[in-house]
């Protein structure tokens, strides 16, 4: 009766250590070879808003309207490095609503208002069209509707404008609401280390 | 009553809460501009937190409203206040001084006076005086054929025999296999405790209630079981047995 | 001639609109500059500011939670094992509830782990950061040597499920074993969408999850409805997701079959009394002895013991 016991005792054990030593193998073979987070990220290239080609269309939001977060992980980012500074920025005005007294569109783009245009450099009055402003976009405001995308790119701007996903926001889901519904497959998920 | 008024309460906000917030989705585009968005997104988090509060309310009342209750006694639980008084150097109440004797001559005529009869007649001394009293019995054995010292071993062999004065109403403890596992230790103990019934005694000194341990009851189903002058109350704990005491007496 | 005076107001009226819709003076828009003005053009000292790259949650904030998941299920295997307490116990669910759930908002955790283990093995672009494969890992070891403790008190969704059971009904038993092959063809389903290509990659058990949105507070309407769901049901009987749907437990349960220690109702020698086989909402007393793969540790069967209220004497 005890040889049974110990027989049965030792085969338990020896199942045991036979997954541990599998799960142990897997783990390994996670933690070494299959080792990095991977995040959700917009292709620039490939997003109807800051693709270059498509004109004329109205701005595609659904990376605001599809986002699991109330104030959507989708934000537009301003690339200073290739921003144009104009004075005349089509992204801040609007360019088809009337001119005011001083020569500015009356209304401007963002429906919340998140970019704060301040002047920079050397100011001449003579010569506002060559003056230089800083476009700064407050990300806690915007809301990634990408009409400042949209306006910002050719003919009218430099595409300094992109659509970017903040990863303090973004909750990294496993299958991201945005990139299910993006039309042109825009949202890819990249290894954290690529994604920029 | 309070608890299950509390419940429905609590239930009915929650109830409320989730009918809000089905509202909010039904009636409202979900995914209007943003400035809706949000403001609906931290409405929704209010109701959604008073909805996880009337939640939290409405369990803790549910429970101890209609909660399912463990069905073995638990040791320990605080029972009510005795309404005997424990007093402290407690002495027994002596005996009543007279004490009616005929019937002894009655029933010896009727059993007769022979060694044979001592336990008919131990029996009918019991049953009409409740216990065995000192000087019924020495009348006794002036009376008839039988000896002290039979006297003596026959009352003290046999559990059912007292010598000393019982209380008003037998209490009989199930100690019986189902109820020993059931705590009928506990039932005991907590009885002891409620009629202050001092160590070593088993009658509480008002004289109302005498304690006995005793064998298996016949009704297992219910243990633990107690009997009050043969009628029996089931599914005891400890407080419920004190307040079957109340009941049955 | 009344008749003209109207036809002209008429036509005037219908014009009017169109009138509106004219630009007004707007802006002949032309872009004044072909590339990007640098910091000598624009003068003044101006420096041509950073993009900024916001980073996700701190590492050592995610170690944590891996350590505080180590330390709970080491609480609740002490809990239930050693100290044998279910009031404990519960005050150890409502923190994992408050934490893993409210506050983490349930994610990770390692029932949706079981996804990422599975595509990280199988795909090679895929990758997973080692905090997830712990969470995958840790209840699992325990499970092998000590029985489903991440049931007991860890786990956010089984907590909030342990939490509202108010007055359950036993399922007789082959009901019980039959549902309870459902979780199997769950984890099966849930590793055969989760290993497609990338683009049609599905999370099942992420869509899927009852009371994730429950813990969020918002989600789409079939998940808060199905938490709802199983939240009512759950007062009635017990844990219905975590015996019959959650394929973790799947996989806990196969661990558990190989524990050494489980669950031991008396403290001492048995002594058959069979007082509590009631006690136990979850069908994990079979012929008078705790069944591991079963016993979801809420340590309910103690208090029913006569044994063990001997041992926890309170007089």
């Amino acid at each position: 009766m005890s040889a049974d016991v110990s027989r049965r005792d030792l085969l338990n054990t020896a199942a045991r250590g036979t997954v541990l030593a599998v799960l142990g193998g897997g783990a390994g073979f996670l933690v070494t070879k299959a080792n990095g987070q991977i995040v959700w990220q917009v292709d620039a290239a490939r997003c109807i808003n800051s693709r270059v080609g498509e004109t004329g269309v109205p701005a595609c939001n659904l990376c605001t309207t599809e986002c699991v977060v109330a104030l959507s992980a989708v934000r537009a980012v301003n690339d200073h490095a290739r921003c144009g500074r104009c004075n005349m920025c089509p992204a801040y005005f609007k360019i088809t609503s009337p001119v005011d007294s001083h020569g500015y569109p009356s209304e401007k783009l963002c429906p919340r208002d998140a970019i704060l245009r301040r002047p920079i450099g050397r100011m001449d009055p003579e010569d506002p069209a060559n003056n230089f402003y800083e476009y700064l976009i407050d990300e806690a405001k915007c809301d990634g509707c990408g009409k400042c995308v949209m306006q910002c790119k050719d003919p009218l701007g430099l595409g300094s404008i992109t659509l970017r996903v903040r990863y303090d926001i973004c909750k990294n889901c496993n299958r991201c609401a945005i990139s299910t519904a993006c039309p042109r497959n825009a949202v890819l998920e990249l290894p954290r280390d690529q994604a920029i | 009553m309070s608890r299950r008024r509390g419940a429905w309460i609590a239930g009915s906000m929650v109830a409320l809460c989730v009918a809000i917030l089905l509202a909010d989705y039904i009636v409202a585009s979900p995914k209007s501009t943003t400035a809706a968005r949000l403001a609906r997104k931290s409405r929704d988090n209010v109701v959604a937190w008073v909805l996880i509060a009337g939640a939290g309310a409405f369990l803790v009342c549910a429970k101890s409203a209609w909660g399912r209750v463990s069905y073995a006694p638990r040791a320990g639980r605080s029972s009510p206040q005795p309404p005997y008084q424990t007093v402290a150097g407690y002495q027994p109440a002596p005996p009543p001084a007279e004490l009616d004797l005929a019937f002894i001559e009655e029933a010896i005529a009727r059993l007769g006076r022979g060694k044979e009869s001592t336990i008919p007649l131990l029996q009918a001394i019991q049953s009409h005086y409740r216990y065995l009293p000192d000087d019924a019995l020495r009348r006794l054995c002036e009376l008839t054929d039988i000896t002290p010292a039979e006297i003596a071993g026959t009352s003290s062999f046999y559990a059912r025999f007292r010598r000393s004065p019982a209380g008003e109403h037998i209490v009989r403890v199930c100690h019986g296999t189902a109820c020993h596992v059931s705590g009928a230790r506990q039932i005991t103990d907590e009885l002891r405790r409620y009629l202050a019934i001092p160590g070593g005694a088993d009658t509480d000194p008002a004289r109302r209630f005498t304690l006995d341990e005793v064998a298996c009851l016949g009704c297992c189903s219910l243990a633990p079981v107690l009997m009050v002058d043969g009628r029996p109350a089931g599914k005891l704990t400890p407080a419920s047995a004190c307040a079957a005491l109340r009941e049955l007496s | 001639m009344k008749g003209k005076g109207w036809q002209f107001l008429a036509c005037a009226l219908l014009l009017l609109p169109w009138v509106r819709i004219l630009p007004a003076q707007t802006v002949p828009y032309q872009r004044p500059v072909e590339t990007a003005p640098q910091p000598d053009s624009i003068g003044g000292g101006y420096r041509i500011p950073v993009v900024q790259k916001p980073l996700p949650r701190a590492y050592w904030l995610q170690i944590l939670d891996v350590a505080l998941l180590a330390a709970a299920m080491g609480v609740s295997i002490w809990l239930v094992l050693a100290r044998r307490s279910r009031k404990w116990l519960v005050g150890l669910s409502i923190a994992s509830l408050a934490y893993f759930g409210f506050y983490r908002e349930g994610c990770i955790c390692p029932i949706g782990s079981i996804q990422n283990v599975t595509v990280a093995l199988i795909d090679p672009k895929y990758s997973i950061p080692i905090v997830v494969t712990a969470t995958f890992i840790l209840p699992l070891v325990a499970a092998l040597f000590f029985g489903r403790a991440f049931c007991g008190g860890v786990c956010a969704l089984g907590a909030i499920q342990e939490l509202v059971v108010i007055r359950p009904v036993q399922v007789p038993r082959r009901l019980d074993r039959a549902l309870g092959l459902l979780k199997y063809v769950y984890l099966g389903l849930a590793i055969a969408y989760a290993v497609k290509p990338a683009l049609i990659r599905n999370f099942l058990i992420c869509r899927f999850d009852p009371f994730v949105g429950i813990f969020r507070r918002t989600g789409p309407p079939h998940m808060l409805i199905i938490g709802g769901l199983f939240l009512a049901a759950g007062m009635f009987v017990g844990r219905p997701y975590c015996r019959w749907l959650c394929p973790y437990g799947g996989l806990l349960a196969w661990c558990t079959r190989l524990a050494r220690r489980g669950v031991t109702i008396t403290p001492g020698p048995e002594l058959d009394c069979g007082l509590c086989i009631d006690a136990c909402p979850y069908g994990a007393i079979e012929k008078m002895r705790a069944v591991g793969r079963n016993c979801l540790y809420c340590a309910r069967c103690y208090d029913s013991c006569p044994k063990h209220r001997q041992l926890v004497r309170i007089s």
